[in-house]
């Protein structure tokens, strides 16, 4: 099949955060340092040349990608300043663009206005839309019960609705990535069984982020922070999701604590603090190189965060303690920050939760059909004459 | 003849302040339009063949730093406007040197040239003086030496400054010369000898410059002279006052991996061929003459003098020509190499060493081995004649250059020498396997690829990809990288790698360049006027620079520059007219200068 060469690719991608690409010469000192590449996924350097090459559906095809952690040892030691790990972020950044459907993704990476607008303007929305109905049913003054200003049962069949919506958009997105992965990006056969044989992985690296750990474990940090950090951040997220999604009638019920429910927000939460606090100040401090370049859209996302978390934290405070009216004040402006971020999660950042462990499972599976047909190609009798 | 000045300009340049010259281009006369062009996309030919017409111009002024670019679309829109395409002259900021403290009179002055149609070297000659017919060479490599006996063989007489005891330079520490693999002290043993003997050339070794004043023809140098401790001229070599010394340091010349005694000879074909004392580690100097100093006492022709001390050498000369030279970058700051730590990591100048036949192993690539050192008490890794050769070398290139953390420039020889090396280890190690890392393979000059298809065809493994890291595993060296032309990871295990370490100015370049005013590049190399038009004079007049010390280049090159500036210097001496330094011609000269080629 022909490939078709995008001249302008690479100009194409500055604005996603690889700027440096064109200084790149080739020499591969970056996939020796790199810990993730092996014989079968070669990167950084591969990828930057086909990026070079404007190779844009080739690139489209690629899991490499994925498999970077951005530990940043291939930008510390490149000769030439190309920033090869910048240039692994700016392609995860490009791929979630791609695997997306609808090309919001497309317009939220290249526009840092776009995306705030469209989160203001969906806040403005969500907060007339709560204030509207909680006037209509209930009072100010009321946290819980009938005539409670946004009572729990309307919460979660709102939760419900997004949740739905969310899944109906992820569910399409990764469906992109298993065609452009496993079929267009790959010759090889890949045979059924390898699919369920190698499905372990999918929760694997989900829960365990192990390659996450292998990349910093080459680093000079104590007991791996950024790797725990993530992790926690993740888990309580995570948690936090289904908390809110199948359980948020036990949770936003009080004003008594359900420890059997709570305990899991507690710790979820510290997590969330955690995570969010650590890497806000990495991007301010800019000590490591992972964090010295930070995309408009890494700020969103961090920040966002950490609003949806603070004002969390506070409306359960107020309501525990009894003042119903903070309680709902908060809780409004915590929706108003929890709506756009869900709505925001498959065309943003976020949606590597997915990708990720997908392109684990994904690239599993290809080494796999690699080594097969290597085994069949040796079995082949070797004809001399 | 009606004039149009256009300015084709990218910002690069910022010492330039185009829309300055453009005003005062306007002021000329004839200059009918000055107009400052966009340089992307490139002009629009029908837009300038609009101009011409339309203000009937006879004669266009093309201004930038690489005007050449935009001739083309210029003359063919002069052809279409039916003007004279001869009439095209081009102002080169670059090519004449516009950069540095007035630049922006020196462009100013070239675009006035180019509007009279007067060519700017024609113009801008400064007036010439009386030449002394004295030339003061720095510097005793190969550059110096070609320059020297070019200039002593013409029946002039030489000052040949050298900051070490002994001329040659590196490449008196070569063993074989790329692409030819001539034995490099049979060139250059003969011509070190001529120079020690030449009766026009005065040799001073150990000395530096302290001190340059005057003008262009007539210099004044000081020259610290530095104590050698031995009479050049009644030493004999005979080596018994070596034989008495008691104490060992690195040897200079074997680029640290053997020891020499602080009474030694560099190598046995010095020139002078004679000893000296290291003052820096000999017990007698150190100890202001209270301990040894066993070797005044065994010499046999009483020439060592150990309380010999510096004197100062006034000189007065013609011409300077700089042969200062080069050194290797510090590799021990590139840490994923490992030099330093793993103990057969070398450098490219130590395997130099070690596998010339006059080499401390007599010639054999062997690795090192532990000995225990029962002074210090310590295990040290040393090279010993009868050590084990290398089962399988890595040879890894651009080692600190092309780098934007060391050395962003190519250092150019590197490619080659490493190529070479790969051929000396293939003749000299039976069943080696020989590894060369390389980014792209800098092979240019006549017969360099054929060398390099060679050295492919002998065997050794030419790996398309920059290793960047060499690691120790269980005992054994193993050097990573990627082979990109084959798409694999590589691990090889290595018994050695040798390292193609970047050139770097030698170390009283900065010095050498304030005392003479001569500018140096970014890189820190001595900048020359013009890198095309003159490649071997300076800004100042009566300055030369000959080889290495104006940018990395191997010897052929090295030999055409100093031959080059020998000629340089012949000619201002047989012209009895020294060239006065350009950068101090004002802009009302080279205007007036103009006017008077215009008129003629």
């Amino acid at each position: 099949m022909a490939t078709r060469v995008n001249p302008t690719f690479i100009d194409d991608l500055d604005s996603f955060g690889a700027e440096d690409v064109q200084l790149c010469y080739q020499c591969g000192d970056c996939s020796t340092v790199c810990p993730h590449a092996d014989e079968v996924y070669k990167f950084p350097r591969k990828s930057m040349r086909l990026l070079q090459m404007g190779l844009e559906s080739k690139l489209e095809t690629t899991l490499e990608p994925w498999l970077c952690y951005y530990c940043g040892q291939c930008s510390e030691q490149c000769p030439r300043d190309a920033d090869p790990g910048e240039t692994m972020m700016s392609l995860r950044r490009w791929l979630i663009a791609r695997y997306d459907f609808t090309g919001i993704a497309r317009k939220f990476f290249k526009s840092r206005a776009t995306e705030v607008i469209t989160i203001i303007v969906v806040a403005l929305l969500t907060g007339v839309f709560m204030l509207y109905y909680g006037f209509s049913r209930g009072s100010i003054h009321i946290y819980d019960g009938e005539s409670a200003f946004l009572p729990s049962p309307f919460i979660h069949k709102f939760d419900l609705t997004l949740g739905a919506l969310l899944a109906l958009f992820l569910i399409f997105n990764a469906a992109r990535m298993w065609y452009l992965v496993m079929i267009r990006g790959t010759s090889l056969k890949v045979p059924w069984w390898l699919y369920i044989t190698e499905f372990f992985q999918l929760p694997w690296h989900f829960f365990t982020q192990k390659r996450y750990a292998e990349c910093e474990k080459k680093r000079e940090h104590a007991v791996y922070m950024p790797w725990i950090i993530h992790l926690g951040l993740m888990l309580g997220y995570v948690t936090m999701l289904i908390l809110v999604m199948v359980f948020i009638e036990h949770l936003q019920a009080g004003p008594d604590i359900k420890w059997q429910v709570h305990i899991f927000g507690y710790l979820a939460t510290i997590g969330l603090i955690t995570g969010t606090v650590y890497f806000i100040r990495s991007r301010f401090k800019k000590h490591y190189i992972q964090y010295k370049k930070s995309h408009g859209t890494d700020w969103v996302f961090v920040v966002l965060l950490f609003i949806i978390v603070l004002t969390g934290m506070a409306q359960h405070i107020f309501h525990r303690t009894g003042l119903y009216e903070a309680a709902n004040i908060t809780y409004i402006i915590h929706l108003m920050s929890v709506v756009p971020w869900l709505l925001r999660m498959p065309f943003s950042k976020w949606a590597h939760l997915i990708y990720r462990p997908l392109a684990m499972y994904f690239a599993a599976i290809r080494r796999k059909a690699v080594f097969q047909q290597e085994a069949v190609m040796s079995s082949y009798p070797v004809v001399v004459k | 003849m009606r004039t149009g000045v256009f300015f084709c300009q990218s910002d690069d340049n910022r010492s330039l302040n185009i829309d300055a010259i453009a005003k005062y281009s306007a002021n000329l006369p004839e200059v009918e339009t000055v107009q400052i062009l966009r340089t992307k996309p490139l002009p629009v030919l029908d837009f300038l063949c609009d101009q011409i017409r339309t203000l009937r111009l006879d004669r266009i002024v093309i201004a930038g730093d690489i005007p050449g670019y935009y001739k083309p679309v210029f003359t063919r829109a002069m052809a279409m406007a039916g003007g004279n395409t001869d009439e095209i002259r081009l102002a080169s900021f670059q090519e004449h040197g516009a950069r540095g403290e007035n630049a922006m009179d020196r462009a100013k002055a070239i675009v006035a040239c180019a509007t009279m149609g007067v060519p700017f070297p024609l113009a801008a000659v400064p007036g010439g003086n009386p030449v002394n017919h004295a030339t003061l060479i720095i510097g005793g490599g190969i550059a110096g030496i070609q320059s020297a006996l070019e200039i002593a063989n013409a029946g002039k007489q030489v000052f040949l400054v050298e900051q070490s005891g002994t001329i040659g330079g590196h490449m008196a520490m070569f063993d074989k010369t790329f692409p030819t693999l001539d034995c490099a002290a049979c060139i250059l043993t003969p011509k070190m000898v001529s120079v020690g003997q030449h009766e026009m050339i005065r040799l001073m070794t150990r000395s530096k410059v302290m001190a340059v004043s005057g003008k262009p023809g007539a210099y004044r140098v000081k020259i610290r002279q530095s104590p050698r401790y031995v009479d050049t001229k009644s030493c004999v070599a005979c080596n018994q006052c070596a034989e008495v010394c008691p104490v060992k340091v690195k040897s200079e010349f074997d680029a640290g991996i053997s020891l020499r005694k602080a009474i030694y000879i560099p190598f046995p074909q010095a020139v002078p061929n004679a000893y000296l004392v290291d003052g820096e580690s000999c017990t007698y100097i150190l100890s202001d003459g209270k301990k040894c100093g066993v070797c005044m006492k065994k010499c046999p022709k009483e020439c060592i003098n150990l309380m010999e001390t510096e004197h100062i050498v006034d000189l007065e000369v013609g011409n300077i020509i700089i042969a200062t030279g080069y050194e290797f970058l510090d590799v021990s700051k590139i840490e994923q190499y490992g030099y330093g730590v793993f103990p057969d990591v070398l450098t490219s100048i130590e395997f130099e060493r070690l596998t010339n036949a006059s080499g401390t192993t007599g010639g054999r690539i062997v690795t090192k081995t532990k000995k225990h050192n029962k002074k210090t008490g310590e295990d040290e890794w040393v090279y010993l004649p009868e050590g084990i050769p290398p089962r399988s070398v890595a040879l890894i290139h651009c080692v600190g250059s092309r780098n934007r953390k060391y050395n962003p420039y190519c250092s150019r020889v590197c490619c080659m020498y490493s190529l070479k090396f790969a051929h000396l280890i293939k003749e000299k190690v039976p069943n080696v396997t020989v590894y060369e890392f390389y980014i792209d393979m800098r092979a240019f000059g006549k017969g360099y690829e054929e060398f390099a298809e060679r050295i492919k065809q002998e065997g050794t493994f030419v790996v398309r990809g920059h290793s960047a890291s060499v690691a120790m595993n269980k005992e054994q060296m193993v050097v990573r990288g990627e082979d990109i032309f084959n798409d694999k990871l590589v691990e090889f295990e290595v018994d050695m790698v040798v390292l193609a370490v970047g050139l770097v100015p030698s170390e009283g370049t900065e010095d050498l360049s304030r005392m003479l005013g001569i500018q140096r590049d970014s890189d820190g190399w001595f900048s020359e006027l013009d890198y095309n038009g003159s490649p071997t004079d300076t800004d100042k007049g009566g300055i030369f620079v000959a080889g290495m010390c104006q940018a990395p280049k191997d010897i052929p090159d090295t030999v055409a520059q100093a031959s080059a500036v020998a000629a340089g210097v012949l000619k201002s001496l047989t012209s009895g007219k020294g060239i006065g330094h350009i950068s101090s011609l004002s802009l009302s000269e080279i205007e007036a200068r103009a006017k008077t080629i215009h008129t003629i």
